[in-house]
């Protein structure tokens, strides 16, 4: 049997000339071999890492897109036009699981959002006399007229509630993101 | 031909370019997400294009990895 090269590199290149099988190739004794191994699978397991953002991304875009053509049916807000001025109520759209808030600001509008703060989703409390929406979780708090974040860590604003009246009747009939 | 020793340094820059892309699409996953929640679905599908377009390089590159790898199985002894 020839002795083995002193250099891992040059001996490693002589082990391939003896029919070594694959598999060993890919578990090799020298350090150099193993290097080489390890790279080679790194650069293949970040290609997967790839793909997968890739299908994150197309799949945000799906949703995005969807969320953007759904339609919800309208729902009666109850005692939503005996509101006095500065008052609150608190109702759910479009679905049971979704909590929302409709205010009457100090010049008389109807505003409505929904209640979830988009910090962490405590649920916000109107305050008339600062003419804002309180989160008391971690003191975030959102502009009365817009839903915009003027206070605290919220960054995004409060998804607004699209209202319609009929007759006496206040619905909501949408959800502006 | 390559020996062993440089195709240790060609996958070394290759997996440099691959991460720095993961990066990147790393980063847009983040971005589509915020628009996303933030109500902006506008910028939602040119991020998934090119979030495709950089999965396209990396597979791109791997191909040339693996050609390389395959290579350097058949090449005899230097």
């Amino acid at each position: 049997m020839p002795a083995k090269h002193p250099d891992p590199v040059i001996a490693s290149n002589e082990s391939r000339t003896r029919n070594v099988p694959r598999w060993e190739e890919d578990f090799p004794i020298q350090m150099e071999g193993d290097h080489y191994v390890t790279r080679r699978e790194f650069a293949k397991f970040l290609t997967l890492g790839s793909a997968l953002l890739a299908a994150a991304n197309a799949v945000i875009a799906f949703v995005g897109l969807r969320q953007s053509k759904q339609q919800f049916a309208p729902r009666l807000i109850p005692r939503a036009s005996s509101m006095p001025q500065g008052g609150s109520t608190l109702f759910r759209y479009p679905t049971d699981q979704d909590p929302c808030i409709l205010v009457r600001s100090a010049n008389g509008d109807l505003l409505a959002y929904s209640q979830v703060c988009t910090h962490l989703s405590c649920a916000v409390v109107h305050q008339p006399d600062q003419n804002q929406l309180f989160c008391p979780c971690h003191r975030g708090s959102f502009s009365e007229s817009e839903g915009r974040p003027i206070a605290g860590p919220p960054t995004r604003r409060l998804p607004r509630i699209k209202l319609e009246q009929r007759g006496d009747d206040v619905y909501a009939v949408g959800i502006e993101v | 031909m390559e020996t062993r020793h440089q195709a240790v340094t060609l996958f070394t820059a290759l997996s440099l370019l691959i991460g720095i892309i993961v990066i990147i699409q790393l980063w847009l996953v983040a971005a589509a997400l915020d628009a996303l929640l933030s109500g902006q679905p506008s910028v939602l599908v040119p991020a998934a294009i090119a979030s495709m377009f950089l999965l396209l390089i990396n597979g791109g590159l791997l191909v040339l990895i693996i050609r390389l790898d395959n290579r350097l199985r058949r090449q005899p002894n230097q």
